[in-house]
């Protein structure tokens, strides 16, 4: 049997393969809780899925938080910039939620509306502004983390998605490195990390 | 631990490039020999003996049409499996192919496994076709079996009549549910190294599957049964309070409507019977106000006639007292006037001479006679006059206006002047005229015969006499001398006349005082007879007045009794006509009756509020009653059609609810009972969602129940793997860990639920109602997404499951992916334990019966590991086979594969070492 035929008549049992691969090829992060027919429908058929997409050229990884995404070693500028900016972007957000005291790891629950974001801005202000961000540019960075499937808009504020792990275990690992280096600055380091996005 | 009942040995004759090969299979094995021989050919052979199911048979790369031509290439192709087992000793289960199409057939006997048996007289394979007799010919009673039954003898299922229950039941679980999936972890045992994570949480799950019940939760129905009532109620609920007023008025009317039919239904036989007593009492009471009405006008009458009695006794009584005044009015009077005179006689006397001097007078009158003085004056002068008109004739006889104009004029002119002008103008003295002759001739020539014109008046003369007559001298002396003589008499008579007068009038005078006296006379004995009734007149006109007094006082008594009478002839007049009236209007109401509806026939049979009025009927009360039961007649009516109206009103405003009440009575009823307890209901709508959710976590909760359960059982397996180290690992487990968006959704439900039941979150649901929480409803919509995603919540949903490893000195690491977790040769091991764990688990403990584990590619494990190996695989009742190019030392037996000459494979129990530790053997 070729792989050609075997591929076909695994791909004729997966009726989401088209509509998973554009999602994951967009970089998009699928998230358990926000795609759970989606994610159902990957988990079942994970090893046909990981065999065409890994036929395919695509690196599909799983984590067991409950998300998905297509990694790459390679990203191109664009997603680069965009991926520094998202990162700063949860890590003033969780900056200030930790000043709050409010727990880190429940982070899925926080209701990341204007006023959150607001006061975001207000205690970072210094640091957005060296990215040239604004309040509204921290808006409209909320929603490129919805379109990589970070986020999603729901009842008037955006709520954080597992896919966010990646961000928080990179942020550990700085810390860590940190730790043993204190002369590293976690932003440095970030590209290299980040260009896996 | 290797036990005395178990595997023994695995025979292939003819088949996957062996023309013999035994195998032992009671202790670990090394089977060697260079790579691509047949060590992987030779123990996947025992898939056909022990997962048999086609569907599941793995030949890695191979496919199963290939992999059958190898096994079965002709009708004398044998795999054979000897053993022990508790129950039967030895057994041999075999397959052997039917040469036809390369397909295989099952048999099985009682051991043991001898392959001299398999062997004809020619020294050649006995063929299938013969087998069953060959082998009977041995004293072996095979016989052959399907698959399925194969199956399900090797597994312990349904046995072929004339067996012995389990004769060739090699693997006993603990349940028979568990047949599968022990078959395709023992197909994986074959070669573990494809034991994938998932495969891993799959197997755990069907193991511990018999711990837990097979629940699958499909939440949103779950939610929607729960809440259905609950959202049904709060509509009601709403609908209710929404028409709150419309309830009231409904309440009001019906309340009104009760009490109407009550009053109706207890008036109804008081009414017909009052009515049947009415025309009775009618007719009786009209006779006896008529009766009344004439008696008390007769009284009447009677009273009025002695009234006009009275009065006429009374006028009577003023006329007698009038006349009594009169009388003493006239004493006093006739007393005043006849005060001066005392006696009688001195009346008598003046009347008697004054009659004497009277009689005289008459006697003297009596003599003298002629014209009364009047009449004699007139005459006198009369004579004076005559006398002067005949002295005037006298003195103008010679020459007058008469004889003038004779002289002058014709006799007929002057006839017309005699005519016409009075006898002095005629007679008139010469100077007293001036004629004018021609003039007066012209005027009496154009005046016509017998007319006297005067310039405007025309006079008639025809008619007249002629006034003036010439007489002579002497004739008129004559008449002149005439005319003295009658003065002289006249004036004669005169003076006599004149005595008679004073005469007469004396006469007269004392006539009168003959009759002035004679009054007088009559007046005093008038007097007199007055003043002797004085006293008795007194007496009367004291009676009369006294009389007159109690006829007034009688009439001002009777003036009032007439009024009474005429009072009391009103009232019986007004009683006739209020009866008649009341007759009328009962007679108009009866002829009419407002109760004449069907309804009113079965009216106690519905719901009314009994009457407490008085339950008898006095007649004067009837019109009334009859009026107001009339007008409740009407009411009852419009109140049923208002009604009627009233509940389609609330049916549409949404109270449904009681639209299949018996009948709209009682739903009416319903109704108002259900708006008064608004209150209550809200709290029993809040109840009842509160159970609700109670309810709908009862299925959670025993998912979280599953998912401990599960997690239990998961702690007590990785105790059994964690008795023996791996490797250098000082941990090695598999751990479940929880979705945790689920598990916390889930958890919240219940918490929510608990709290709900033991009352402790009143406030909070008192605040908002369980429905409308937030967090409670994100829970609710990840559940039913993830839910419906999966159609159906289950354990399996809720966690995944991590290798968790750690080396001596190092933390926890915790991996998805078993793969990854450490180097090839550990997780070789780690899944080989896991494996052995998981038949270990699915096996009956109390029945022992050693099995065969497999592990290619062994040289991967050091020494150490590979007797650790060993041991745990013995502890779970299997011995170990490696397969390895050179001989592990670890293992019992070490089993070379033999090349022959003609490229078959041949392994014979004479190439068996067993390898022992030299202390065993020296001993
Ligand atoms: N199921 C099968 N169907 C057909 N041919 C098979 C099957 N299994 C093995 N063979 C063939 O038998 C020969 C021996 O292969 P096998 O895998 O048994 O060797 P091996 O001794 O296990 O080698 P290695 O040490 O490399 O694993 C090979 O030529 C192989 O193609
Ligand atoms: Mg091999």
């Amino acid at each position: 049997m070729s792989n050609t035929s075997q591929f076909q008549q695994i791909a004729s049992n997966l009726p989401n393969l088209a509509h998973l691969f554009r999602w994951f090829n967009r970089g998009r992060h699928l998230n358990r809780i926000s795609e759970p027919v989606l994610w159902e429908e990957l988990e079942r058929n994970l090893d046909d899925y990981v065999a065409i997409f890994t036929a395919l050229g695509f690196d599909l990884r799983l984590d067991g938080r409950g998300f998905a995404w297509f990694h790459q070693d390679d990203g191109s500028s664009n997603t680069n910039k965009a991926t520094r900016q998202l990162a700063l972007l949860f890590m003033v957000i969780f900056d200030t939620q930790a000043d709050a005291g409010i727990p880190l790891m429940k982070f899925e629950h926080w209701r990341i509306d204007q006023t959150l974001l607001t006061t975001v801005f207000e205690q970072h202000q210094d640091l957005l502004e060296a990215e040239e961000l604004d309040l509204s540019g921290l808006v409209s960075l909320m929603r490129t983390a919805e379109n990589f499937g970070f986020a999603r808009y729901d009842g008037g504020a955006w709520q954080l998605l597992p896919a966010v792990c990646r961000y928080l275990d990179h942020y550990e690992e700085l810390a860590s490195q940190v730790d043993q280096d204190e002369d590293v600055s976690w932003a440095g380091d970030q590209d290299d990390e980040d260009n896996s996005l | 631990m290797s036990s005395d009942y178990g595997f023994q040995q695995l025979v292939l004759l003819n088949s996957a490039g062996y023309e013999r090969a035994e195998l032992p299979l009671d202790e670990s094995v090394s089977l060697i020999a260079p790579n691509n021989t047949g060590k992987t050919s030779l123990i996947n052979a025992l898939q056909y003996l022990l997962i048999i199911d086609k569907r599941h048979l793995d030949f890695g790369a191979h496919d199963k049409d290939k992999a059958r031509r190898f096994y079965f290439p002709s009708n004398s192709s044998y795999i054979l499996l000897e053993v022990t087992l508790p129950e039967s000793g030895s057994v041999v289960l075999g397959c052997v192919g039917k040469g036809f199409s390369h397909d295989y057939a099952y048999f099985a006997y009682r051991g043991p496994l001898k392959i001299e048996e398999y062997r004809l007289d020619n020294g050649k394979l006995v063929t299938q076709p013969q087998l069953l007799e060959q082998l009977a010919q041995h004293g072996r009673t095979a016989n052959f079996y399907s698959s399925t039954e194969f199956a399900e003898m090797v597994y312990g299922g349904a046995r072929k009549q004339g067996q012995t229950s389990s004769e060739f039941t090699v693997f006993r679980l603990e349940n028979r549910k568990d047949a599968n999936a022990y078959r395709q972890v023992l197909t994986r045992t074959l070669r573990l190294d494809k034991l994938s994570s998932g495969e891993v949480k799959r197997h755990l799950l069907q193991i511990f599957s018999r711990q837990l019940p097979d629940s699958v939760v499909d939440f949103k129905q779950e939610w929607d049964k729960a809440f259905a009532e609950v959202n049904q109620d709060r509509e009601q609920y709403r609908s209710a309070r929404n028409q709150q007023t419309l309830i009231d008025e409904l309440e009001r009317q019906q309340e009104e409507r009760l009490a109407i039919r009550g009053r109706i239904i207890a008036r109804r036989p008081l009414i017909d019977d009052g009515l049947e007593r009415w025309q009775n009492h009618y007719q009786t009471e009209s006779k006896n106000l008529q009766h009344q009405h004439d008696k008390l006008q007769e009284q009447e009458a009677d009273l009025l006639e002695r009234d006009r009695e009275q009065t006429r006794r009374q006028s009577e009584l003023n006329q007698q007292l009038e006349a009594l005044n009169k009388d003493e009015h006239r004493r006093r009077e006739l007393e005043n006037r006849l005060a001066l005179i005392n006696e009688r006689s001195q009346l008598e006397q003046q009347l008697a001479s004054t009659i004497t001097e009277r009689n005289r007078h008459i006697a003297l009158l009596d003599n003298a006679c002629g014209q009364p003085a009047p009449a004699i004056e007139h005459q006198l002068r009369r004579e004076n006059q005559e006398l002067s008109n005949l002295r005037k004739e006298q003195e103008t006889l010679s020459d007058n206006l008469y004889l003038t104009l004779k002289q002058q004029i014709s006799a007929e002119q002057l006839s017309i002047l005699n005519r016409g002008l009075n006898r002095q103008l005629l007679t008139l003295p010469p100077g007293d005229y001036q004629l004018e002759s021609q003039q007066l001739l012209q005027w009496l020539q154009d005046m016509p015969e017998d007319w006297f014109e005067l310039p405007g008046l025309n006079l008639s003369v025809a008619n007249q006499a002629p006034q003036y007559e010439q007489r002579s001298e002497k004739e008129v002396a004559q008449l002149i001398e005439d005319c003295r003589g009658r003065l002289r008499q006249l004036q004669e008579q005169k003076a006599a006349t004149e005595q008679l007068d004073t005469q007469k009038k004396r006469t007269e005078e004392l006539e009168q005082e003959v009759k002035s006296l004679e009054k007088d006379l009559e007046q005093f004995d008038e007097l007199a007879q007055l003043q002797k009734s004085c006293p008795d007149r007194l007496k009367a006109m004291e009676a009369a007045k006294q009389e007159l007094a109690e006829i007034e006082h009688a009439q001002k008594q009777a003036g009032a009794l007439q009024q009474a009478f005429r009072e009391q002839i009103q009232e019986v007049a007004n009683q006739r006509q209020a009866l008649d009236a009341e007759h009328q209007e009962i007679d108009g109401i009866r002829q009419n009756r407002g109760d004449t509806d069907d309804q009113f026939n079965w009216l106690a049979d519905l719901p009314h509020t009994p009457w407490v009025g008085d339950p008898v009927l006095p007649l004067d009360q009837l019109a009334k009653t009859l009026r107001d039961y009339q007008r409740d007649c009407y009411q009852l009516k419009e109140l049923d059609r208002e009604l009627h109206h009233q509940r389609i009103t609330l049916h549409s405003g949404g109270l449904t609810k009681f639209q299949y009440a018996p009948s709209p009575e009682e739903e009416i009823r319903l109704m108002v009972e259900f708006r008064h307890h608004l209150v209550r209901e809200a709290e029993a709508l809040e109840k009842k969602a509160r159970s609700a959710v109670v309810t709908v976590t009862a299925s959670l909760r025993d998912l979280r129940g599953n998912l401990q359960s599960f997690e239990n059982a998961m702690h007590e397996f990785n105790r059994l793997i964690s008795r023996r180290k791996l490797s250098d690992l000082k941990v090695f487990r598999i751990q479940p860990v929880h979705e945790n968006h689920l598990v916390e959704a889930i958890d919240l439900l219940i918490q929510t639920a608990e709290k709900v039941e033991s009352g402790e979150s009143f406030e909070l649901f008192n605040q908002s109602s369980v429905l409308d929480d937030r967090q409670l409803d994100y829970a609710r919509q990840l559940l039913i997404d993830e839910g419906s995603a999966r159609h159906g919540l289950k354990v399996a949903d809720l966690f995944r499951l991590t290798f968790e490893l750690a080396k001596e000195n190092q933390d926890v690491e915790s991996f998805d992916d078993i793969d990854s977790a450490a180097s090839n040769g550990t997780v070789l091991m780690a899944k080989l334990v896991t494996g052995l764990a998981m038949l270990h688990l699915m096996q009956d403990k109390r029945r022992s019966v050693q099995a065969l584990c497999y592990l290619d590619e062994a040289l991967a494990l050091d020494a150490a590991n590979q007797r650790s190996l060993i041991k745990t695989a013995s502890e779970f009742g299997f011995a170990l086979m490696f397969a390895s190019p050179s001989p592990l030392i670890t293992a019992h037996y070490c089993v070379p594969i033999q090349q022959m000459s003609n490229g078959k494979n041949h392994i014979s129990r004479k190439h068996w070492q067993i390898l022992q530790p030299l202390e065993t053997v020296e001993a």
